[in-house]
Order: structure tokens, then sequence, then C-alpha cells
């Protein structure tokens, strides 16, 4: 009680000056740099360094814990901190009293004067989800078949910690959505036809995502991809805070 | 990873604070193995952190230097995690097949952190190692890991006998032993050259 007496007897400053920043903040394409600088970064690198550890250094150990210490890095910040940031999504491990364990899946519901996510962060944020551990993958089944089976521990190492982000929050996204599959071919080719489309065109059209200052004058897109009302897009203004409950 | 649950605010900052929480979290979690004691601490909010940390600091000190630039310390370095996962992972299977009610990864939690004593073993090893070689250096190796032994099975029986049904225990705590066993072996046995 006492808390909350404080917070409300707390000066309001009226800081005139803050309201540009906040519209140039609205405005970014890219509102968390940081964040997303982040997010590939530790992935990226991570494969760069797996990839050219023989021209540094010999040394196989070194390789394999400065591996092994880029996935964990970016394991942890894209699981606390750019999937909450970018994309409003968030999960997580309970244990309640009885000692039953739930995996709880969230999805932050947008709100129209906050920090919502943009369709750029968006798609960054899925295009690094997914494109790295199909990468990691192919090292899989190089390493297996060119028989260099010591770094075989590291490459599982780094699908499990991959695969785990990239599953927790394909869950998010599904919410209360049934079929996995639709959803994720429906996300993969809405991504990659819209940044095709991007590409050839060099114009932006507008989509769902996209908010109304974006993309005023331009076309709406054809998403031929998606099934109209039927895609319940967690990040469109009009979506419901969607809580998803695991037990195992 | 276990995290309570935290509200989002709406001018979100990547604050530090999930970081220092897990952090202290972690090395709670390191205190409570070298005391265990009757706690829910291990089980309730698992993590893997810690594992990793003692899995990788284990296996670097168990590399030998070797002249031969091919073998340096390789094959040792992997076969450490290896053992130390797939171990693991096996104990945690056998428990739940045994009908233990713990789950996947809170077995993989206790059993990781329980490592430490054996890290620490590890460390006073190398340590006594650095002085003359003999009867007298092996015997006080010998004691070191068997106390530590002795402790990691202490406190990893503490957090997961509970789990198991009363009839299956010893079933469900003998590949416990076999596992700290193991690494035990690889510990004592080691020579830096």
């Amino acid at each position: 009680m006492k808390q909350a007496l404080v917070d409300d007897t707390e000066d309001v400053s009226l800081d005139f000056g803050n309201e540009e920043e906040e519209l140039a903040f609205r405005k970014a394409r890219i509102r968390h740099p940081l964040a997303t600088f982040f997010h590939l970064f530790f992935r990226v690198s991570a494969i760069v360094t797996y990839v050219c550890c023989d021209w540094f250094s010999k040394s196989f150990v070194g390789c394999f814990v400065a591996v092994l210490l880029l996935l964990s890095f970016d394991f942890w910040s894209v699981k606390n901190v750019t999937g909450r940031l970018l994309v409003g999504l968030r999960w997580w491990n309970q244990i309640d009293e009885d000692g039953k364990s739930h995996w709880i899946f969230e999805a932050r519901k947008a709100s129209p004067g906050g920090a919502a996510a943009t369709e750029a962060e968006a798609r960054i944020f899925w295009l690094g989800l997914v494109i790295c551990p199909v990468i990691w993958v192919l090292f899989f089944f190089s390493t297996l078949f060119s028989l260099k089976l010591k770094w075989l521990a590291l490459v599982i190492a780094g699908i499990s910690l991959q695969a785990a982000n990239l599953y927790g929050y394909v869950l998010c996204k599904m919410g209360g959505e049934g079929d996995i599959s639709k959803v994720t071919a429906s996300l993969l080719s809405q991504t990659v036809f819209q940044t095709g489309l991007t590409f050839l065109t060099g114009n932006r059209c507008k989509s769902h995502h996209s908010e109304e200052r974006e993309g005023r004058n331009n076309p709406p897109c054809h998403d031929r991809a998606q099934s109209g009302a039927e895609n319940r897009n967690l990040l469109s203004p009009r979506s419901q805070f969607l809580r998803l409950s695991l037990e195992s | 990873m276990a995290e309570a649950a935290e509200s989002p605010g709406d001018r979100e900052t990547a604050s530090p604070r999930p970081l220092m929480r897990d952090l202290k979290a972690v090395g709670k979690k390191f205190m409570h193995v070298l005391y265990p004691r009757k706690s829910n601490t291990l089980l309730r909010d698992w993590d893997l952190w810690g594992p990793l940390i003692l899995c990788v600091t284990l296996a670097l000190m168990l590399q030998r230097s070797s002249l031969d630039s091919e073998k340096d310390g390789g094959p040792q370095f992997a076969e450490v995690f290896v053992i130390v996962w797939f171990g693991a992972v096996t104990i945690t299977l056998n428990s739940k097949l045994l009908g233990g009610n713990i789950s996947f990864f809170q077995s993989l939690c206790v059993l990781g952190y329980c490592i430490l004593p054996l890290t620490v073993a590890m460390v006073v090893c190398r340590l006594v190692l650095l002085a003359e070689p003999g009867p007298i250096n092996f015997i006080v190796r010998l004691f070191v890991v068997a106390v530590m032994f002795v402790w990691s099975i202490v406190a990893s029986t503490a957090f997961l006998a509970d789990s198991q049904p009363p009839n299956r225990k010893a079933l469900a705590v003998y590949p416990v032993f076999l596992f700290y066993f193991v690494i035990s072996w690889m510990i004592l046995t080691f020579t830096p050259q």
C-alpha cells in the first residue's frame, strides 16, 4: 500500500522536449537498434567462428569454447531480450507448488501508444531465428559425412540451443491457433514474399502488419499467402493478449 | 530456463536486471550444492547455465598438454562434454522410466550442479600435481577426490531421492553413483603429460 501511495505522489515531469523524441521514435523503422544488432550478431558470429576457426587458431578447444560461448550468449539474449523487444513474445517454464512443470508462451497485446514492434524488426527477427538453425543442421550433415566427428558435439549443442528458441517462439506465435504447420507456412511465405516484393519493386505496400503512418499512400499488398480473416496475427492492433500453456 | 513472470513496460529497454538476476540465481544454486539442505531451490527454479559452466571448466582442466599439435586435447575435451551431458540425459531418462515425478530439465539441473564438488576436486588435484610426483601425491589426490565424490552423491540424492517412489530409490540412485564415479575416475587418473 505504501508503495502505491509513494507512486501516486511522485512528481510527473512536464517535459515538452520529449514529444519530438517520441515522434521520432515512432517514425523509426527500427526502434530497438541495439536489440536488433545483438539478435543477429551472436548467431552470425557463432556460425562465422565455426566456419573460419581453422584460419584463426589451430586449437580445437579454443574454437569449441568460443563458439559455445557465442551460442550461449545468443540463446540468452534471444530468449530474454530480443524476443520481448522485437516481437513482443516470450516463453518460460514455471514449476508450481505440486512440482508440476508448465511451459508458458505469451504474446503481448499491441498497445496503440506503446513501443510496438515495427515490421522491419519483426522480419529481421524471424529471418534470423529460422535461417540459423537450418545452417546448423547443414553443418551437422557436413560434419557427419566428412567424418570430423569431434565437432559433432558442438554442432549438436548449436542445433539444440537454436532450435529451442525457434520452437519456443513459434509456439508463442501460434498462441491459440491450432495448426503449427499452417502458421509456419503462412509466416514464412509472407515474410519471403514481402521481402522479395520490396526488393524487386523498390516500393512498399501496406500490409496487415505495417502501421498507419508507414504505408499511408502505398497500395495494399495482395497477401496470397494469408487467408483473410482466419489469420489472427498477433501483432496487429486488434489482437488479443494470448497465452498458451503446456504441461509437461 | 525458468524465470518469474515480469510485466513488460511500455518503453522497455534491454535492462541488465534479468542478467543479474540469472547470475545471482546460478550463484545461489552453487551455494545450495556446497551446503546441501532439504530445500526446493534447485528443483523449483532450474536453469542449465551452471551445469554448462561446470562442464566447460571441467573439460578445460582435464586437457592434456601434448606436443602433438593434432591431438591438442581435442578428444579429451569433447569426451568430457559427451560423458557429462549424455550421462545426465541417460540418468534422467532412467529416473523418468522408473516413475519419478521430476521433470526432464529439473533432473538435468540437479545432476549438473552437483558436479561442483568434483570440479573443486579437479582444481585441487591440479594444484597438488604441481608438487613432486609420488605415492603421497597420489594418496592426497585420492582422498580429496573420494571426499568430493561422496559430497556430490549426498548433494544429488538429497534433491533427487524424494522424487522417486520409495521402493525404487536404490534403482534411481545407482546410475547417479556410476555417473559421478566415472567423472571421479577421470579426475583421479589425470596426469598432465
